[in-house]
């Protein structure tokens, strides 16, 4: 069994970039995802082609509307493609069942979402236990907590805890079942700049330790800096994409 | 070890404790009444069976003029029968020191040697008869209380018109007469009307009944009906003045107890019913709004991997948690109440020893009914939002779709008032959710109906219809039908201001397939004293031809008026006649059939006879009147309305005063569990939109109105519906309740309804004031920001 270093290390220095090599593990093309009918009508994608790799870190840019929230469902299967290919792997979540989605969000997703969701009447670390409780192979929820350095208030509830925090223990719930892919809509969005660099940082050390795929998607263009591709979206597709030659460790940003 | 998700329930539960312990509360008022009704038809029926097995209770019984000793053996002879006994059973009248009328009753014989083989007597105090006992009763044990009679006290009787004292050897009871009470009367008046056991020998000679009976009771052998028997015992027996053998299903004091074992069937059902819907609407109410507000908790259950049917049966398990409570309570509060009304029972019902018996098969049946009521009011909600797309669910609800409510389309929007309108805009919204709270609210007000329902109809009975239809003060009968000069001799007793005679004659009426014994009443066509009276409280003209009886008798019979009743009369020269139905009377016990005094006579063919008279008599002379009644040899018995009346106020009318107390609590319960639900429901769905108002600079009065005005108009929509729910809950209630011994006339009074709303009204108020309280700690700023 693999285990993550018990004693991880305090900050997360730069590091060379993962080259995209190998098989993929998202295979997109020509992702297209339309809300409502006739005049209501909204595409929110029309037409993603995309390769997302094991270990890399990706940063999603965008204005807002530009299709960058739906990508992400989709990613993470709380949604499902109007039109289009889209691969975990060997699963076509495009027309995977309700079974087969839950299956795979319970086995290999962890969201972060940036208003933390957390369940308000179980402390910090039973919202992480709710979780561990039915993953397959899960890491404990201290270890968890640990890891973004919430060990000591684990037992709060969630009110009794700032945002930064609850944010962490969101992150911390999202890691425990040591998932393939973490997905994070604007984790710092809610945050302020001290509080939302710690957050990165733990999401980073998760990334790198981990071995997860992350995708973030942010606002903040200063964020790009830590990933090792930057996805520019606009008008439901993507418009750019970068690669960086190295990584800045979150905790030299500001903004 | 608890999973962290029924953790979060708990949690979430001791949040909401308030309208988890309204659900639950409304709930265990249902199946308190549930379990209590089921228990005590299990008490009754297993003690009744148990002693009637034990005291081997006759199958059927038959009474006749005068049979010798030797046609026991020709009984014997019919197939079917397994035991038989015979022996006496004559009317006696008796002078009880410190009772102004005259008492009278039963006295039974017992064989002189060994013990009855049918219906056998239980000894409660005191001790039996020796064999060749003479001058020694044994007492029924309801006279022996009424009158407050011990064993080794002396009694006065009048046998067949001798006097004589009797010591008391013990008191009895006797399966015979569970129920103690004058045959023909449905009130029981234990004060004047007692059963007395004595020696055959004793007993024939005083009777002259020397070497024969008069009275006959028999067992079945297994698996033998009962029809043949009794016709062939009524053929054998009708050359002996048979007066009609009949089963356990006429026998009095049997019927009694399967009366009320059917009165409590109805409230095991229909109670439980009505309570267990109400509680199914509130825990919709709870459960759909607890669903909106975890809405993004479900989706980030969902986004997590719990399955759909993991996340239903959370939610499911709100509504078992309040289901599981309301259980517990109803258990126990049924219980209680069970223990409470078998003591009621003890007075009406003599049974050697009646306990209160839980039927544990009503807590499976409780927990499994409300859970499938509590299933049916939340399922769906749950399944819509189980079936919510995560990522839908994760954004905050979208602001809903608000228009003009139809109020203010109709052109008269601008004189409604800002509050007013956000009130209105917020029901049509919902209006599912609107009407389940109007649905709930007006069932509470409904259930307020029933009791006070009970209330006046014993009023009705007691004052109404007593004055009404029974003018005389005082009855008294003959022990045998005799000639008018018999009725000549009332009118020389002393004080008596008027007499009317009436005839009394025992027939059995049958219309198609279906039958009854009873006495005919024969009164006369213009009576001042016992009135047949109509529906619409007027009095009925006897026909110079036909009959009228208690529509209960109509109903039994399946007849209409104008239909031909066959009557065979079982007294006299036994004719039987095509008598047509001219009408219905409206009548709150027993069977009646009336018909003027001479069709009646004409009938019997026994020329102009009378069984007694209804007398008014001045109320100065009474004691002189009684007194001197009490010489008069051939009375048989007296009854005198106003002991009648208190009698039934301290005994029925105090059963049901009882069990009106129940169910009122149980009714207002409901209306302040519904109403405090309603509110804490709408705080809980628009705090978002208060404390954004208080932001915006409302006062804490004003939002205040906002909250009150949409509970006010929901009150104001379900309350008329309500009342309309309770009518038809009275309704349905009396009639099902309504039996062939006892029945309760609908009385729906102004103050009853008016009630019903103050309660209403009462609680719904305290539940808005308690709300109002929690709007002055409305977290504002929490509130206003993102959903968690």
């Amino acid at each position: 069994m693999d285990k993550p270093m018990s004693a991880p290390p305090r900050s997360a220095g730069p590091s060379r970039r993962v080259p995209p090599a190998g098989q993929p593990l998202f295979r997109v093309r020509g992702l297209t995802k339309v809300y409502g009918s006739g005049e209501a009508e909204v595409k929110a994608l029309t037409g993603v082609d995309l390769d997302l790799y094991r270990g890399e870190l990706v940063v999603l840019l965008g204005p807002s509307g530009s299709g960058k929230t739906t990508l992400l469902n989709n990613l993470g299967g709380l949604d499902v493609p109007t039109a289009g290919e889209l691969l975990y792997e060997n699963l076509d979540l495009t027309s995977a069942d309700e079974v087969a989605l839950t299956r795979y969000r319970r086995d290999t997703v962890g969201f972060i979402f940036q208003f933390y969701n957390l369940i308000p009447s179980l402390t910090a670390r039973e919202n992480v236990e709710l979780i561990t409780e039915i993953a397959e192979d899960p890491m404990s929820a201290e270890l968890a907590l640990d890891m973004v350095h919430l060990g000591p208030r684990q037992h709060h509830f969630p009110a009794q805890l700032s945002g930064g925090e609850q944010q962490r223990v969101a992150i911390a719930r999202a890691i425990a079942k040591r998932p393939k892919v973490l997905l994070c809509d604007e984790p710092t969005g809610a945050l302020d700049v001290k509080t939302g660099i710690v957050v990165l940082e733990a999401i980073q050390r998760v990334n790198q330790e981990l071995g997860t795929l992350t995708v973030i998607i942010t606002h903040n263009a200063i964020m790009a800096d830590m990933a090792d591709r930057v996805i520019h979206f606009s008008d439901g597709r993507v418009h750019h994409l970068r690669t960086n030659e190295t990584r800045a460790p979150a905790t030299s940003l500001n903004w | 070890m608890l999973s962290h998700l029924d953790r979060k329930l708990w949690r979430d539960l001791r949040r909401m404790k308030g309208q988890a312990i309204a659900v639950a509360l409304v709930i265990g008022c249902g199946l308190a009444m549930m379990t209590m009704a089921r228990s005590l038809i299990f008490s009754l029926d297993s003690t009744r069976r148990e002693y009637y097995e034990a005291n081997r209770f006759a199958d059927v019984f038959a009474h006749v003029k005068r049979a010798p000793n030797s046609v026991v053996e020709r009984v014997r002879t019919i197939p079917g029968v397994a035991t038989v006994q015979a022996g006496i059973s004559s009317q006696v009248t008796l002078d009880i020191a410190g009772l102004d009328e005259p008492a009278s009753g039963l006295a039974r014989s017992l064989p002189d040697f060994g013990e009855a083989e049918l219906n056998r007597l239980f000894l409660r105090s005191g001790r039996w008869l020796p064999p060749g006992s003479r001058g020694e009763v044994l007492v029924g044990e309801a006279f022996a209380l009424a009158n407050d009679l011990q064993p080794g006290q002396t009694i006065t009787m009048l046998l067949n018109g001798r006097r004589q004292g009797f010591r008391i050897a013990g008191i009895v009871l006797s399966p015979e007469f569970i129920f103690e009470s004058r045959p023909g009367a449905a009130l029981p008046d234990n004060r004047t009307y007692g059963i007395f056991w004595m020696p055959y020998e004793e007993l024939a000679r005083a009777f002259d009944l020397d070497g024969a009976f008069n009275f006959l009771a028999l067992t079945l052998a297994p698996n033998t009906s009962e029809r043949p028997v009794i016709e062939a015992l009524d053929q054998l027996l009708s050359t002996y003045g048979g007066r009609g053998a009949f089963g356990r299903e006429d026998h009095p004091s049997h019927i009694r107890v399967s009366d009320e074992i059917r009165v409590l069937h109805t409230m095991s059902i229909g109670f439980p019913v009505v309570f267990l819907s109400v509680a199914a609407f509130m825990t919709n109410a709870v459960l759909s709004r607890l669903l909106v507000l975890q809405r993004e908790q479900i989706a980030i259950l969902k986004a997590f991997g719990f399955a759909n049917s993991m996340i239903v049966t959370h939610y499911l398990k709100f509504a078992f948690v309040m289901v599981a409570g309301g259980t517990v309570l109803g258990g126990i509060g049924g219980i209680m109440l069970g223990h409470r009304l078998v003591l009621l029972y003890h007075r009406f019902f003599r049974f050697p020893d009646l306990q209160f018996q839980l039927d544990q098969s009503a807590f499976p049946l409780a927990l499994a009914v409300s859970a499938a009521a509590a299933t049916a009011g939340v399922l769906s909600a749950v399944r819509r939002a189980a079936r919510l797309p995560p990522a839908e669910a994760m954004r905050p609800e979208p602001p809903a779709n608000y228009r003009p409510a139809w109020v203010e389309r109709t052109g008269i929007g601008h004189v409604l008032s800002h509050t007013f309108r956000i009130a209105i805009r917020n029901i049509e919204r919902k209006p599912i959710q609107a009407l389940f709270t109007v649905a709930g609210l007006a069932l509470a007000t409904g259930i307020l109906i029933v009791p006070n329902c009970f209330r006046d109809g014993v009023d009705q009975v007691l004052d109404f219809q007593w004055d009404m239809v029974q003018r005389q003060d005082i009855s008294v009968g003959l022990v045998e039908p005799s000639a008018m000069k018999s009725f000549h001799a009332f009118e020389q007793l002393p004080g008596v201001v008027t007499v009317e005679p009436f005839r009394h004659a025992f027939a059995r009426i049958r219309f198609g397939h279906h039958r009854r014994q009873l006495g005919i009443q024969g009164v006369l066509a213009h009576g001042l004293h016992t009135r047949v009276i109509d529906e619409t409280a007027r009095q009925i003209q006897l026909p110079a031809e036909g009959m009228v009886v208690s529509e209960k008798l109509a109903e039994v019979l399946g007849a209409r008026v104008g239909d031909l009743l066959t009557v065979e009369f079982l007294e006299g020269k036994r004719t039987t006649r095509q008598v047509p139905l001219t009408g219905l009377a409206d009548d709150f016990a027993g069977m009646a059939a009336y018909m003027e005094m001479y069709a009646l006579n004409r009938l019997l063919g026994e020329g102009d006879r009378v069984s007694g008279a209804n007398m008014r008599v001045d109320a100065a002379k009474r004691q002189e009147f009684l007194r001197e009644l009490k010489d008069i040899p051939r009375v048989s018995w007296v009854a005198i309305k106003e002991s009648l009346r208190e009698n039934f106020r301290q005994t029925t009318a105090a059963s049901i005063g009882l069990i009106q107390m129940i169910y009122m609590v149980f009714a207002i319960v409901v209306a302040f569990g519904v109403s405090y639900n309603n509110a804490r429901i709408s705080l809980a769905e628009r705090g978002r939109e208060l404390a954004t108002l208080r932001v915006v600079g409302f006062s804490q009065r004003e939002v205040g109105t906002v909250l009150v005005t949409e509970l006010v108009i929901l009150a104001l929509l379900a309350v008329p519906a309500g009342l309309l729910v309770g009518t038809g809950f009275a309704t349905a209630i009396l009639r099902a309740v309504n039996t062939e011994t006892v029945r309760l006339p609908l009385v729906l009074t102004a103050n009853n309804y008016a009630f019903a709303v103050l309660v209403v009204v009462f609680a719904s108020t305290l539940s808005a004031l308690v709300v109002l309280r929690k709007l002055r700690h409305l977290d504002l700023v929490g509130a206003l920001k993102a959903p968690e």
